[in-house]
């Protein structure tokens, strides 16, 4: 676990840095790529600029609104900084609907946008599990493993390891996929793709964490959520396919 | 025809992948369980916050224990953080406005890395009425797992550590929206 970075008199919160580093570099790979989906590097970036911007601005708002009475007393701090005023979850559904808007708006076509997005998104989930192993978050269960690691009190599964090289793994397939994407593939495939293995990989993998949230029967739900996603790719992707 | 079969190959392949998946997902329920216990103290979102048992600068001596049952923050600071002298005030307004909620803050001074007089001269020159403890020989600071100054963690009335925030100044507005959750949880 590294949380912090010291560079003189500098703390930098490694898990964030490793996001954004992510975000940088899996934009800049899927721009050199988008053109094999006939979308243009600029629409690409201007879409996920939109998506950033107004994902920021949607996360602050669902953060007030959610806590109006603290707001209130001091409104001004409605443009403080500091990351914690934010709701992630809002802020990616109103980022999510106001790109989905903005991209119909401008006629840009849904799958072939999607496919563009998957090497920022696979390159981007590839530093989240590093971010994760920096903050000690998505901890594993207890191992005596050979390859168990100590965190919080015991020698626990290395999770965040695990799910970063089945990112790898996914990234890779996906990159080969953008690589030799001819004119016979169709549109969505690659997104679909990135989901179905990113979805088994975390159903399969999942069993392993010790943070899980339980539903019931000692079932967890993240695996739920991951089966219904790998579900829906596969059906799609066949229905894709016949049409 | 041969499109066919390969369609029908690719269904019954896609059918048997989620069957297996159904199956993993019982298996790891059954083989796979996770301890209900998580009552080992440790600095983590989840966990039982680590005792705390130090002197205040009054002398008083505080132990993390005897105050369960309230909603807490717990700041670590130190006289030549910036940051910490900056969120201080704020502190001490959500301090006088929620403490007769349930909610009290033990603010743990750095001592080892600062030094008693300092921490003294400071709580006195910000006027603050929370407990300062004194952290002199770095054991508190050491089970928290403190990096960087400040560092607050924000606990249950159950002891449980609800949230963890690394650096600051924290904004008034959050320290409110952080206690209000709190207090909530535990009504």
């Amino acid at each position: 676990m590294f949380p912090i970075l010291q560079i003189g008199p500098l703390a930098l919160q490694t898990p964030g840095l490793f996001i954004i580093l992510g975000i940088w570099v899996g934009l800049t790979i899927s721009e050199r790529h988008s053109h094999r989906y006939n979308i243009s590097p600029e629409t690409l970036s201007n879409m996920v600029f939109t998506f950033l911007v107004t994902g920021i601005l949607g996360a602050r708002i669902v953060y007030a609104v959610r806590y109006f009475d603290a707001f209130s007393e001091t409104p001004l701090d409605f443009l403080s900084l500091n990351p914690g005023l934010f709701d992630l979850n809002g802020g990616i559904g109103i980022g999510f609907i106001t790109t989905l808007i903005y991209g119909n708006r401008r006629h840009v076509p849904f799958w072939e946008f999607l496919d563009a997005l998957t090497l920022l998104l696979a390159v981007t989930a590839t530093s989240y599990y590093l971010s994760q192993l920096a903050s000690g978050d998505a901890f594993g269960l207890e191992t005596s493993l050979p390859w168990g690691i100590p965190l919080w009190g015991a020698r626990r599964h290395p999770t965040q390891i695990y799910n970063f090289l089945a990112a790898i793994g996914v990234l890779v397939i996906i990159w080969l996929k953008a690589k030799f994407a001819g004119k016979s593939n169709i549109p969505g495939n690659a997104f679909l793709a990135f989901i179905a293995f990113s979805a088994g990989a975390r159903l399969l993998l999942d069993a392993f964490r010790g943070d899980s949230v339980i539903i019931f029967y000692q079932i967890r739900i993240t695996q739920v959520l991951a089966w219904c996603l790998l579900a829906t790719s596969v059906l799609l992707e066949q229905r894709r396919k016949k049409t | 025809m041969h499109r066919s079969t390969n369609q029908n190959h690719s269904q019954i392949l896609s059918i048997s992948l989620l069957l297996l998946g159904l199956v993993w997902i019982g298996i790891t329920a059954v083989f796979f369980d996770i301890p209900s216990d998580r009552g080992i103290p440790m600095p983590k979102e989840g966990f039982l916050a680590p005792e705390i048992n130090l002197q205040s600068i009054d002398g008083i001596t505080v132990q993390l224990s005897d105050l369960r049952g309230q909603a807490i923050m717990v700041n670590f600071w130190a006289s030549w953080c910036p940051p910490c002298k900056t969120e201080m005030p704020a502190m001490q307004n959500v301090f006088d406005t929620y403490k007769d909620q349930g909610f009290v803050i033990l603010a743990v001074n750095a001592t080892h890395q600062d030094n008693a007089v300092m921490a003294v001269q400071f709580t006195e020159e910000y006027n603050l009425s929370f407990p300062i403890l004194l952290d002199e020989n770095g054991s508190v600071t050491a089970s928290y797992q403190i990096h960087s100054f400040p560092t607050s963690f924000f606990i249950d009335t159950e002891g449980l550590v609800k949230e963890i925030t690394i650096g600051g100044p924290l904004p008034e507005v959050l320290l409110r929206s952080k206690i209000k959750a709190l207090l909530e949880d535990s009504h």
